[in-house]
């Protein structure tokens, strides 16, 4: 193929368009989302301690139980990035924005040989966290928001993003209760909140969850109250995934 | 004072930056490396502090980055943001510091390289731009431009073919060679296409290295002696413009890859289109005035 004629292959899948003056040579872009896939896309969301991680797993055994081929992609997994991430946040080399890209990196990898190629061959993926992670976070780190945005334009839109929607008091006692020890940037010192550790991950998330709320309407994310019980919230996700996956006709089953 | 292309990162003050930026970007061949470690002795002999950086140098994400390589399993935007990790990285914590301690920094390739392997993979030319918006405008770019002719002698007998300089992810099979042309050749129309989007001053890099040298040097020595910016530039807002600006001059017609055309962009650097296209009567920013 003779690229300098100008041709251009197909660009990646859209997540949220870009609100520019796009010229001429975007018309081939389409708006992606996974249920254009014959596979189906569910991810939860919300801040540390709201439960998310418990429910997601709960719906991929129940998945895996009715005979759906299930594949799980967690956050900050990529084989090939997270060397480096592991190496930034060891030695405290990581700015916002370098914070920002290393973690858009390692989606990009999974994105790229993971989520995307599964979707097509027709699996339900799941995920742990995904760019509105990203963008909660690294606004909350002061990064622009609408670049952070453009960051993840390369990202498939969820079929369902469950956001796991508490109270910032009833997260923080979940992980204060569970823990003794909060990381460096999880805890959001490398912003200097507070010099006590508690303190500024409290500030930290208190800025995330801020986020969170901005996305609901932005994103049209599936709110879910993260304050009633484990299998009330567990119900509610099976019956939203079980509409979504009746509607799929392509998925693939599990040999 | 300087600026970005549009994004500022958080922390990051524009003022006292009292150095100079200057890159120097090409294709593989063109003598980057070669004339960087000519044009820094020099420098400092006029008793300038200079820095040289170049891709994949960060202490975060250059290891990574070659890792990730020899796998030979780097996807297109996966590749993209590993770069630009690369860059926010030696920009924050080499390039302005350095800038603000009044040092010339030289830079062997910048955000230009990246960008043009994006576009040659089919990256969205949108999402690229805005990517790399954090970055700083140079006080200058020199493009040291080689036709096809003389790039594909210099690389295969200098280092033998290389799996990402012969653009083998992206163009599948097993005749390496044929891989190799097409890869160049389409980077090569596309450094043409970004020098006008971003106003490179192209030098003629087939000749020996130290007329190269030489005339880089005397055009380096005015970017030093001035300290106003570079005049005529337009303002273009969006990416999107910038890039719609360069598409309206067809790589292939306007720029041949024979050697020929090359000797005229020696001394006399795009200046047709650019000019015609700036409406710009002053040659100053130029290798050399018509």
């Amino acid at each position: 193929m003779d690229i300098s004629s100008n041709v251009r292959i197909g660009p990646f899948e859209v997540f949220f368009p870009l609100n520019s003056n796009a010229p001429a040579i975007k018309d081939s872009k389409k708006e992606s989302s996974a249920d254009e896939y014959p596979g189906r896309l569910f991810i939860v969301e919300g801040i540390d301690g709201s439960g998310k991680s418990t429910q997601l797993s709960l719906l991929h055994k129940w998945l895996e139980s009715k005979g759906y081929g299930v594949v799980f992609s967690e956050w900050n997994s990529s084989p090939l990035v997270k060397d480096t991430t592991k190496l930034g946040k060891k030695k405290k080399m990581l700015s916002p924005a370098t914070f920002s890209l290393i973690h858009a990196t390692d989606f990009a990898d999974r994105t790229e040989k993971s989520i995307l190629p599964l979707l097509k061959a027709g699996a339900v993926v799941l995920c742990d966290r995904y760019a509105y992670t990203a963008f909660a976070r690294d606004v909350a780190r002061g990064m622009d928001r609408k670049w952070v945005r453009n960051l993840y334009d390369f990202a498939v839109k969820p079929s369902v993003a469950f956001y796991f929607r508490v109270p910032l008091e009833t997260a923080i006692g979940r992980i204060t209760a569970s823990r003794d020890c909060l990381k460096f940037y999880e805890a959001g010192m490398d912003l200097d909140l507070s010099d006590d550790p508690h303190e500024s991950f409290r500030m930290f998330q208190g800025r995330i969850l801020n986020e969170y709320e901005r996305m609901i309407h932005e994103f049209g994310l599936t709110v879910i109250d993260a304050t009633l019980p484990v299998e009330v919230q567990q119900a509610q996700v099976r019956r939203i995934a079980k509409a979504r996956l009746d509607a799929a006709t392509e998925l693939r089953v599990r040999p | 004072m300087k600026q970005t292309y549009g994004t500022l990162l958080p922390g990051m003050k524009l003022c006292d930056l009292a150095g100079k930026l200057i890159v120097i970007e090409g294709t593989d061949g063109a003598g980057r490396t070669t004339q960087i470690n000519l044009l820094r002795p020099w420098l400092e002999e006029l008793g300038h502090a200079v820095l040289d950086t170049g891709m994949t140098r960060s202490a975060l994400a250059g290891d990574g980055i070659r890792r990730a390589k020899e796998g030979n399993n780097l996807g297109r935007v996966t590749q993209s943001l590993f770069y630009a990790t690369d860059f926010v990285d030696r920009l924050e914590n080499e390039i302005v510091p350095a800038l603000r301690a009044g040092f010339v920094v030289l830079t062997d390739r910048y955000i230009y390289s990246p960008i043009a392997r994006a576009m040659v993979r089919g990256v969205d030319p949108v999402w690229i731009r805005n990517l790399y918006s954090t970055a700083l405008k140079p006080d200058a770019v020199f493009y040291l431009r080689l036709g096809m002719d003389q790039l594909i002698p210099r690389v295969i007998f200098s280092r033998g073919f290389d799996y990402w300089e012969s653009g083998m992810d992206f163009y599948p099979g097993h005749d390496m060679f044929e891989s190799f042309c097409n890869y160049q050749r389409a980077l090569l129309a596309e450094f043409d296409r970004l020098s006008i989007e971003y106003n490179f001053e192209t030098v003629d890099a087939s000749p020996d290295a130290r007329i190269v040298f030489s005339l880089l040097k005397s055009r380096i020595s005015e970017v030093l002696a001035t300290n106003f910016h570079r005049p005529s530039i337009p303002i273009l807002e969006s990416a999107a413009e910038r890039i719609a600006a360069s598409r309206e001059i067809p790589a292939a017609s306007a720029f041949g890859d024979h050697g020929s055309r090359d000797v005229e962009l020696l001394l006399r650097p795009f200046t047709a289109a650019s000019a015609a296209r700036n409406g710009n009567s002053n040659n100053h920013s130029h290798v050399s005035g018509d």
